[in-house]
């Protein structure tokens, strides 16, 4: 009780009493915890909410078999005439949008009166048999908001289908959180609908609960053998496998925020230290114990993490509501089609932000709580001894430095661990840590070179300006750093990005050759395996200003654990037409002709990458009916999917995979031809059928705005990262402002007017801005190496040119300067509204 | 509370006045009111025969970077300049050519000769004060108004700063008026002004004798 009320009256009463300082470090510190938490409930809602669909309906099953290019109905029949107690579920998976609100939904088959599974679970209604006869019936969840009655219109495929809800599903009761909209028919309706007539997507196996026989072996023998069959869910295990090292980066960048904000409670705490070093002094000569000032200091920090951690958690959950939109766009883009699911803040959540925000802070405070116990009463010194400290050891943090930096760089060198870059991270961390270490030296040179440079236009305030903040060199270089690396993230952030738009801008003009592209109406995810009827290919074909169509066709495979695309394309037609790059393989005309002659196929480099796969290699595929041996020809550069792309010869996958439907189709125009007319024309040829046609600068422009809306999470990261910078700054300018108040005085009395120490504040600013600028720009650069080689490179797998952004690495270094500035205006009022008397009196 | 009272004194060109009393009587609110640092809640203080209450902020700190020289007990040079770009200070405030020149003339009118390229702390307590007495005069203000200047400084030292004023005074003919509680510093000064409780004694000769 006694150390309470000492706590509250050494450490809490300050604290309250700079309710501006104390205010902007908790600030800080929420900020940091917000982004944390926002980016954790994010992730959850939009990565983890695809199971609720797919997942929904997969019930109790043990199992799942899966053929690409889909398991004839004739398997089914085999297998639920299997002696035993195992019973089969058979599923058709598509996807649609609803017309009117413009929403891809899925789409699922079901047996509705003879499915296992229905029998055992409640939610679902049991469907009529009058419903079942009448074959435009669906069921949907309520999310829809589709009333039962009603009909409900979908583009499927190129078609639109006029549906009447039969019934709205309960999923009240549904694990594994909210299900998402969706759309359930019976199987043959969506064999119908979706064009797999006599093909069956998936087959769920059912064992009888307590079961422990393992019948895996004897399903198999009644399979073909290019079906898989694999332990039930396995598919959302693989995305999410996939989408760990997506999250794992995000998550990676949402701690930058919180990084600059433990600088500032550093910062914050350090200040404290040194005000409180005559109290220190007195309280150890009256009985204090060092761990007693080490736990009050500590105390302090942790005070003001938990005060962010409070404020934190409910900025976080605001916050997640627009990251959730975001992220679940990107997952949808990149790597399977799902609606994002709800926030909702658990007791995990509010633990970690109460974990990262606590833990922070006294980590941030440990050291300078450590220099308060270690002072001994005699030494309580004011600011004078830590400064006279930072200068004499700012040649062994150089040292220092200089080591953590080799560290670093070799830590970079290290490969992944289960495809996540942690040695990547820890070296990027160690050079962000080097860099603080040679904050101090180097903001001691850059002030004392920008000191004439800032006296041209602020007169004399920029001399002393530049003197005031070099003489506090222990706390400016504290602000410098956390400026620093908030800007040296933006900065290697925006270069990385703005790289990867360039080398994909690059490879899209390579790519994308043909004049036109024609695909399904409303198709969205990257698993949206949509197909065009063969009708609209002839009609295209037949158009006179046509030259050649290439017919691209994907499946979704599953390889080494990891899902994967399987593509085909009229190789011939697009190596006529394309610049493809190959990261290995032989020269372009042998590939392309390998490819049209004989089961080979290109990899793309994150496939190579992901599964160590090279020229020369032979990949077992099942395709259809059959396993078939491709022999890897080259390794080409791709941009398109993260999982990896094969690509091989329409004709040749069609020996096992006899559809002939494409996805997508690739029209190339005669020379000469107009290619607004041939739109017009080809639009008008294939009215009858829902799709969309966009011309190949479209298509282009199309994917920046994805790529873009992809890495607007970072960019926003980035921003925050700033904002609990600039907070911190003008805390820390609003310090510097009260510390140095007795010399704002004395200029005053000397003749110094508001506007000239305004001006002296503001100059101050712009300084630790230009600093923090310049050291920013040169660790953003090692950064973004790091983050293009290393990080970007064993995460995702892709090659990234290098690129400067000038015009984002302007604007961001112009806004965080300009941002410094304004962090200048607060402290800079204050210091000029003193009254100089008041303040001599007080010294 | 009230730091001064019915206080009525006319000061004139070239004297040198000394305020004495006890600690908390007022002087240092006098210095602050003759010197435009504070403007009285009533009465008025005229500086050049202009009321200090009519002017606003810029006037204020006209007369102070003009008119009005300083020197405060506990020095207050600025730590992070030198002694000559301490003393230049007010002239470079003021936006004057040539400031490093005359400031230079005022270190060696001090005496500190050699000594312009020194940071504060590696003065000693009376070359400091001799430093602040320079940035005071660097400007060629009217009055020099010096709070206690010798209240840090040991006799010797003391002596040598006294001297110093004197030689101001007689030579340059500025106007100073010093606030001190020795009575023997007091007797350098050509009129002593006794306060006492915010109010000047009865036998304070209000004018020049």
């Amino acid at each position: 009780m006694r150390h309470a009320q000492l706590l509250y009256r050494l450490i809490v009463r300050p604290l309250l009493r700079e309710k501006a300082r104390t205010t902007l470090t908790v600030l800080a510190v929420a900020l940091g915890v917000s982004v944390v938490v926002a980016i954790d409930l994010a992730g959850e809602a939009s990565t983890n909410s695809f199971r609720s669909s797919i997942e929904t309906l997969q019930g109790s099953a043990s199992y799942e078999i899966h053929q690409v290019g889909g398991i004839p109905e004739a398997v089914f029949g085999e297998l639920v005439r299997m002696p035993g107690p195992l019973r089969f579920s058979a599923r058709i998976e598509g996807f649609g949008t609803v017309l009117g609100r413009g929403e891809r939904v899925p789409v699922f088959g079901v047996d509705l009166i003879g499915d296992a599974l229905l029998s055992e679970r409640g939610d679902l209604p049991a469907p009529a048999l009058s419903d079942i006869m009448d074959s435009d019936a669906v069921w949907v969840t309520p999310s829809l908001g589709v009333a039962e009655g009603e009909e409900v219109q979908l583009l499927v495929n190129d078609r639109t289908e006029t549906f009447t809800v039969g019934g709205v599903i309960d999923t009240s009761q549904a694990d594994g959180g909210p299900v998402g909209a969706m759309v359930v028919m019976d199987l043959s309706e969506a064999q119908r609908a979706l064009d797999r007539v006599g093909r069956l997507d998936r087959i769920y196996v059912h064992e009888p609960d307590g079961e422990e026989r393992d019948r895996s072996e004897a399903i198999r023998q009644h399979l073909p053998p290019g079906a898989v069959l694999s332990a039930a869910g396995v598919r959302s295990q693989q995305s999410r496998a996939m989408l760990r090292a997506f999250r794992w980066n995000v998550r990676v960048l949402s701690y930058i925020a919180l990084i600059v904000g433990a600088f500032l409670i550093y910062n914050t705490v350090s200040v404290s230290v040194v005000r409180r070093r005559p109290q220190i002094g007195v309280v150890r000569a009256l009985g204090a114990s060092r761990s007693m000032v080490r736990v009050a200091f500590l105390a302090e920090g942790c005070l003001l993490g938990a005060a962010g951690a409070a404020l934190g958690l409910p900025l976080g959950r605001a916050l997640a509501i627009g990251a959730v939109e975001t992220m679940g766009r990107t997952v949808q883009a990149l790597y399977v089609s799902s609606a994002p699911g709800e926030i909702g803040i658990r007791p995990l959540t509010g633990a970690l932000a109460a974990c990262v925000g606590i833990g922070i802070a006294l980590a941030a405070s440990w050291w300078p709580a450590r220099e308060a116990a270690g002072a001994t009463p005699s030494e309580a010194m004011a600011r004078a001894r830590l400064e006279y400290d930072a200068a004499t050891t700012r040649g062994k943090w150089a040292w220092r430095a200089l080591g953590c930096a080799i560290v670093s760089a070799g830590l970079c060198l290290l490969p992944a661990w289960e495809r996540i870059p942690f040695a990547g991270y820890v070296g990027a961390l160690g050079l962000v840590a080097s860099a603080a270490m040679l904050t101090p030296r180097v903001s001691a040179a850059c002030l004392k070179a920008s000191e004439r440079l800032f006296t041209l236009p602020f007169g004399v305030a920029g001399m002393l300006g530049a003197r005031s903040l070099a003489a506090s060199l222990a706390r400016t270089s504290v602000i410098v750093a956390a400026m620093s690396i908030a800007t040296a993230m933006m900065i290697s952030v925006g270069i990385m990005v703005g790289s990867f738009r360039e080398t994909v801008d690059l490879w899209i003009q390579e790519e994308l050759r043909a004049d036109l592209y024609l695909r399904p109406e409303g198709v969205e995810g990257s698993n949206d395996r949509a197909t065009l009827s063969p009708a609209v290919v002839t009609k295209v074909e037949g158009s006179r200003h046509v030259a050649a169509v290439d017919r691209f066709r994907t499946y979704d495979i599953s390889y080494g654990g990891l899902p994967a695309t399987l593509a085909s394309r009229d190789i011939r037609l697009h190596a006529a037409r394309s610049t493809t790059r190959f990261l290995e393989g032989p020269e372009p005309d042998t590939i392309w002709d390998q490819l049209a002659t004989s089961d080979s196929l290109i990899v793309s480099e994150p496939f190579n990458r992901k599964h160590d796969v090279h020229v020369g290699d032979t990949i077992e595929l099942r395709l259809g009916s059959n396993r078939v041996g491709f022999t890897v020809a080259a390794v080409n550069y791709s941009y398109a999917r993260e999982e990896g792309l094969l690509m091989c010869d329409r004709s040749i996958l069609q020996r096992y995979i006899p559809d002939s439907r494409p996805s997508s189709i690739a029209i190339y125009l005669k020379p000469g031809a107009d290619i607004v007319q041939a739109q017009e024309e080809i639009a008008r040829s294939v009215a009858m059928h829902n799709v969309q046609i966009v011309r190949n600068r479209e298509v282009r422009e199309r994917s920046l705005v994805v790529f873009d809306r992809t890495f607007a999470i970072a960019y926003a990261l980035e921003a925050v990262a700033i904002v609990v910078a600039i907070l911190g700054m003008a805390g820390a300018l609003l310090t510097l402002v009260l510390d140095r108040r007795a010399e704002l005085g004395v200029l005053r009395v000397l003749g110094a007017t508001k506007a000239q120490v305004r001006s002296l504040v503001l100059a101050q600013s712009g300084m630790l801005g230009l600093v923090s600028n310049l050291i920013g720009c040169l660790l953003g650069g090692a950064l973004s190496l790091v983050l293009i080689k290393v990080i970007n490179k064993q995460s995702f797998g892709w090659t990234i040119q290098f690129h400067w952004p000038v015009g984002f690495l302007l604007a961001a270094l112009t806004a965080v300067y300009g941002a410094s500035l304004v962090a200048g205006v607060y402290p800079a009022r204050i210091a000029a509204a003193r009254d100089p008397i008041e303040v001599l009196h007080e010294e | 509370m009230t730091a001064l009272s019915d206080v009525t004194v006319e000061i004139d060109p070239g004297e040198f006045v000394a305020l004495i009393g006890r600690s908390g009587c007022g002087k240092s609110t006098f210095l602050n009111l003759a010197g435009a640092m504070d403007l009285p809640t009533h009465g008025e203080v005229h500086i050049g025969g202009v009321s200090t209450a009519r002017m606003g902020d810029a006037e204020l700190t006209a007369v102070r970077r003009e008119q009005v020289g300083f020197i405060f007990q506990f020095f207050q040079l600025l730590p992070t300049l030198s002694a000559v770009e301490n003393v230049e200070l007010p002239l470079q405030l003021a936006s004057q050519p040539r400031p490093r020149h005359r400031a230079l003339e005022l270190m060696e009118l001090v005496g500190l000769n050699g000594l312009g390229d020194r940071l504060p702390y590696q003065l000693s307590g009376g070359q400091m004060q001799r430093v602040a007495v320079a940035r005071a005069l660097v400007h060629s203000p009217a009055v020099l108004l010096a709070d206690e200047p010798i209240g840090n400084l040991d006799t010797e030292t003391s002596s040598g700063i006294l001297d110093l004023l004197q030689h101001i005074n007689t030579d340059l003919g500025t106007t100073i008026v010093m606030a001190t509680h020795s009575r023997d510093s007091a007797a350098r000064a050509g009129r002593i002004l006794r306060l006492s409780d915010g109010r000047l004694s009865p036998e304070s000769p209000t004018r020049p004798v």
